[in-house]
């Protein structure tokens, strides 16, 4: 599925649009760049600050029911910000990074991380104070966070390391 | 305008910590490590830049928000102030003479002149309006003055990578 998916987007005209955009529009590279690091700072302020919140490493006056319902919709707003972003240089040159194994693990890491938000973000809006109703529950908020956390830490790295595969190689050697 | 110190620059890129970092995948480990760094620096001080501007977390003394976020900044930016040297250290000589690099120093020197005058003329009357949604003038500005230059380091921070 992903050789049809790659080879769709390859020859598709998004991708000639892409290529386009990326040559064309002075100083596009960077700046998408830019306004994906400065989303991932929003996701540094948001899910990461919640997720530090509930193991307890950050902001102890702050409330973690009314953090996650204030800084959790952040989140959901810098994703498709860095969907955007990112995306123009996968629909650009869709066979760079669908046969790139870092930017796989990053994939691989991104989808139960943004699932793991929504749960955190769900169930606390379904009924307010809910991660902080029973000790069962701040474990199991604990747990999603410390997961979360290690998670977006793998993402970032990930995305910087999509550039210098090569390197990896070297150091399997 | 002259570089300073050329001697210097070319003698930090021959140092053997320099090459090591250059040629091998220390690179891209310091790189990806500046990342995540650059990310929770801005991101923490955005939080209070927010708050600043009255729009944010108004529930939330100002002094409180500055006292818990603070050691997350500082210890962001000592990350990224060493991965960046290690950087920085790889090819000196050109990144001081890259125009990106000169505006991303500037925004960094200007963001860090913005925020001590806070910390000594506004917030020293912090008690005053600690609670308060709409805080003073002074401090308004200085929120949106600290939002703007990080947003400016951001962009000429990574334009430096496209001018090499």
């Amino acid at each position: 599925m992903k050789d049809n998916i790659a080879n769709a987007l390859a020859e598709s005209p998004a991708r000639e649009f892409a290529v386009y955009l990326l040559g064309n529009v002075p100083g596009l590279p960077p700046i998408a760049q830019s306004l994906h690091i400065l989303a991932i700072a929003v996701i540094m302020a948001s899910a990461v600050m919640v997720n530090l919140r509930l193991i307890g490493l950050a902001v102890p006056s702050q409330s973690p029911s009314e953090m996650i319902q204030r800084l959790l919709p952040w989140t959901f707003w810098a994703l498709p910000v860095n969907l955007i972003t990112g995306g123009l240089f996968v629909v650009a040159r869709p066979n760079r990074y669908f046969y790139n194994p870092v930017a796989e693990w990053k994939f691989q890491m991104l989808v139960p991380v943004v699932l793991l938000a929504v749960v955190l973000y769900w169930m606390n809006a379904r009924e307010p104070g809910y991660w902080e109703a029973s000790h069962t529950r701040r474990n199991g908020a604990r747990v999603i966070a410390a997961t979360s956390l290690l998670l977006w830490l793998g993402i970032v790295l990930a995305g910087r390391w999509i550039a210098y595969t090569d390197y990896l190689y070297f150091l399997y050697e | 305008m002259p570089i300073p110190f050329p001697e210097l620059w070319s003698w930090l890129e021959t140092q053997p910590l320099a090459e090591h970092i250059g040629f091998t995948w220390w690179f891209p480990f310091l790189e990806s490590l500046h990342v995540v760094g650059v990310g929770l620096v801005v991101g923490s001080i955005l939080m209070v830049d927010l708050r600043l501007l009255g729009l944010t977390a108004l529930t939330y003394p100002v002094s409180r928000m500055t006292k818990e976020l603070i050691p997350w900044t500082w210890g962001a930016f000592i990350l990224t102030v060493i991965t960046g040297f290690g950087l920085f250290m790889t090819r000196a000589a050109t990144y001081i003479e890259n125009p990106a690099f000169q505006i991303k120093l500037i925004g960094l020197v200007a963001a860090g002149v913005n925020m001590t005058l806070f910390q000594f003329k506004t917030f020293r009357q912090v008690p005053n309006w600690d609670a308060d949604a709409v805080i003073p003038t002074a401090g308004r500005r200085a929120g949106l003055a600290s939002l703007a230059l990080w947003i400016i380091v951001i962009f000429a921070g990574r334009w430096v990578g496209h001018i090499i």
